[in-house]
């Protein structure tokens, strides 16, 4: 009895610096969010107004918001289908097929990864210069107008481009990990019966590695929200015009220029149902019987 | 061996930790005042923060050093670069510096955030104050105009809440050298403005360009000088109602459409805080002819200007449209929060920044104080930038006046920002001037004063 309390009190000693941690730098702000959005309050002006839920009516009037929103909801879907896509497609083809300098591409693939979004960003202003840029030179080789990659139209697509580019290397990274635990007897003998290489990956590799494409999808959610504040701060400033403005970056200009903190807090509490609710519904679409090899 | 990596990473650690926490202290006054200060009491130490620019932090650990040296007053110094994420944290747990130079109009707003609060001092008695080592008064040094504009008076009661700073005459930049050779005359007029607007047209050369749509700031508090003087300039930088659908309300918007037609079209997609120096750089290599800018921008594109053979700087007022040619003039603002500990030493510190001392060792960075015959110590191109009040220009000066909370309303997003979609031909004139009328409105509701 009495070596079960000592253990007992050793595990709580243990785990209890995490714990105190944990609900003073995550739990606490968290509900503090919560709570300030529902007040009038500036950053330098300690008075708090509790004004309900006016905030929220507010964020419904507000087009701006509602853009930087659009813009999120855009960039997570695109960000996903394209990197999802790509990663899978290049991880199938690195784990399976047998590539003269495999080595040499899975690192040529995650060097975007390490590579901060800075750099990224310069690497990404001088690819898309409206004059002596890579893409807009191939272009003019091909007699066509160059184009305004940072302009209203196409700054979205731009931003789209930069973060698949930096992204590929870390998921494909992830699927290859997996797909080289799955068996070679099953390709083995799917090929015995006849079934070509595009038909092995959709019918064997893409079921059986579905727990982690499920996993990737939530990460992909909220890296998406998170690295788009990151390469929008960098590469437009939201800009022109609020055309690339994205939620968490308008929540922070909110804080100092615009509706003050609780008005940015309410944005936050929004970004974070709004997340929360894309992981879970993507959990649940995504949810199949799990394969066993 | 491993060992030896842990300790050394613990060390890392705790050098960084040191890093962080680390402060720039000025050098020790030696001269003999300060001596005599600390015998007489323990001398007090005010917090000073500055933001650290183009001019560079130098100049702050040398002006810290005369004043400690002049006063006896110890002056713990912090300059950075991004100065508001280092007081952000600080003050929202109270703890305020006595001093604060830090400019409105930045992109943080913070300044902006403290009038909001009502958190400053009102520095009125400051400027009654004689300058330490000298026997003047504050307000006798200042130039005409700086202490009573709706920047540093922000609540329109007639106090002064900031003390003007470094100051800078802005206007339109153009390359002089390709005026002369294409002998084509510096616009004086709006009319003469749209006449070499069609003629480089032909050649294939823009009338105009902008480095971010922030930059229209300047640009279009002197427009609206030139075109009304300063009582249109006060109708709308006072949100009044009707002012934008007056005769010269109309005028403004006119301007701004034409002129938006004349802009690069690669502009707006390089006007962001990674590219607008290739929007600078378009009027030095004669792809556009005018940008509005202000006189940081020599030292600024140096590099570039180093490399281009036939080019000189010129600058220009914005033409006249009504009055006479207007240039908007540029300047920075130090304060003392409101909940500082060294009231009186503060207003000591802001005193001294007037002193012929201090003014001198900016002036040698290329910072000039608006005090009365800083004429004296300018040099280079600074000699034609700061003479163009002398050549026929009106200075105009002022901002936006101060507006409490408005949730998804600021003063960039409402009248610079939508040129960028004014120039890509994404929104029209008209939707542009139900904009500015629809947040002026809630602007002029929120108004603080």
């Amino acid at each position: 009895m009495k070596s079960n309390f000592k253990r007992t009190g050793f595990i709580f000693l243990c785990v209890a610096p995490a714990v105190i941690l944990f609900a003073i730098f995550m739990v606490a702000p968290t509900f503090n969010v919560f709570r300030l959005s529902l007040y009038q309050r500036s950053t330098f002006n300690p008075n708090e107004v509790f004004i309900g839920l006016k905030n929220f009516e507010m964020l419904l009037k507000d087009a701006t918001f509602i853009r930087s929103m659009q813009n999120m909801l855009l960039l997570i879907v695109m960000v996903t289908v394209f990197t999802m896509a790509t990663a899978l497609v290049f991880a199938g083809i690195l784990t399976r097929e047998k590539l003269r300098g495999q080595d040499f591409f899975r690192i040529v693939f995650y060097i975007p990864n390490i590579l901060s979004v800075v750099v990224i960003s310069g690497i990404f202003s001088a690819i898309y210069d409206i004059d002596r840029g890579l893409l807009n030179s191939i272009l003019n080789l091909f007699g066509q107008e160059g184009i305004l990659w940072k302009g209203e139209q196409h700054v979205i697509m731009s931003l789209v481009i930069a973060m698949v580019w930096q992204a590929i290397g870390y998921y494909m990274v992830m699927y290859m990990a997996s797909m080289s635990a799955v068996p070679g007897s099953l390709y083995e003998s799917a090929s015995l019966d006849g079934a070509d290489r595009v038909t092995q990956f959709f019918q064997i590799t893409i079921p059986l590695i579905w727990t982690n494409i499920r996993t990737t999808l939530t990460f992909f959610i909220i890296s998406t929200i998170n690295m788009a504040f990151l390469f929008v701060s960098a590469m437009t400033g939201g800009g022109p015009n609020n055309a690339s403005n994205v939620a968490l970056l308008y929540m922070y200009n909110q804080k100092n220029l615009g509706g003050g903190y609780g008005y940015a807090m309410a944005i936050g509490v929004v970004i974070f149902l709004v997340s929360f609710g894309l992981s879970a519904l993507v959990n649940k679409v995504t949810e199949r019987e799990i394969l066993e090899y | 061996m491993k060992k030896f990596f842990a300790l050394l990473l613990a060390l890392c650690m705790v050098l960084s930790l040191c890093a962080c926490g680390a402060k720039e202290e000025a050098p020790a006054p030696a001269a003999a005042p300060a001596e005599k200060a600390e015998e007489a009491a323990e001398p007090v130490t005010i917090k000073v923060a500055a933001i650290e620019t183009a001019y560079g932090s130098q100049v702050w650990v040398d002006v810290a050093a005369a004043f400690e040296a002049e006063t006896g007053i110890k002056v713990e110094l912090t300059t950075d670069k991004n100065l508001e994420d280092v007081l952000t944290g600080p003050m929202q747990n109270g703890e305020f510096p006595d001093v604060v130079h830090l400019a409105t109009g930045r992109p943080a707003g913070l300044t902006e955030q403290l009038v909001k609060a009502n958190a400053l001092h009102d520095l009125t008695n400051t400027l009654s104050l004689t300058i330490p080592g000298e026997d003047v008064k504050v307000a006798d040094k200042i130039a005409g105009g700086f202490t009573d504009n709706n920047i540093v008076a922000p609540y329109g009661d007639g106090k002064t809440y900031m003390a003007p700073m470094f100051y800078s005459p802005c206007g339109l930049f153009y390359n002089a050298k390709l005026f002369e050779d294409k002998g084509w005359e510096v616009p004086t007029t709006w009319d003469e403005m749209w006449e070499l607007g069609e003629t480089a047209k032909a050649e294939g050369i823009a009338l105009f360009t902008y480095p971010t749509a922030g930059y229209y700031d300047a640009f279009m508090f002197a427009l609206m000088n030139a075109i009304g003087g300063p009582e249109f300039f006060n109708a709308i930088t006072t949100y009044e109602e009707g002012a934008w659908d007056s005769e010269n309300g109309k005028t403004l918007l006119n301007i701004l459409d034409k002129l938006a037609s004349y802009t690069h079209p690669s502009t707006p997609a390089q006007a962001n805080n990674q590219d607008f120096t290739k929007n600078q750089q378009m009027p030095m290599n004669g792809s556009a002819l005018f940008m509005p800018n202000g006189t940081w921008i020599t030292g600024e594109m140096a590099d570039y200007a180093a490399t281009l053979d036939n080019f000189a700087w010129g600058m220009t007022a914005v033409p006249a449209a009504g009055t006479a040619p207007y240039s908007f003039c540029w300047f920075e603002q130090a304060w003392i929060p409101a909940a500082a500990e060294h009231i009186a030493e503060a207003e000591q510190f802001v005193a001294f920044l007037y002193s012929d001392a201090a003014a001198k060792i900016f002036a040698s960075a290329g910072a000039m104080q608006p005090i009365l015959g800083i004429a004296d110590m300018l040099e280079g191109e600074n000699v034609m930038f700061y003479s163009i009040y002398d050549n026929g220009a009106k200075a105009a000066m002022g901002g936006f006046a101060a507006f409490g909370e408005i949730p998804g309303v600021d003063v960039s997003g409402t009248f610079f920002a939508p040129i960028d979609s004014l120039v890509a031909g994404t929104i029209t004139i008209d939707d542009y001037a139900e904009l500015v009328k629809t947040n002026s409105a809630l602007m002029a509701a929120a108004k603080l004063s």
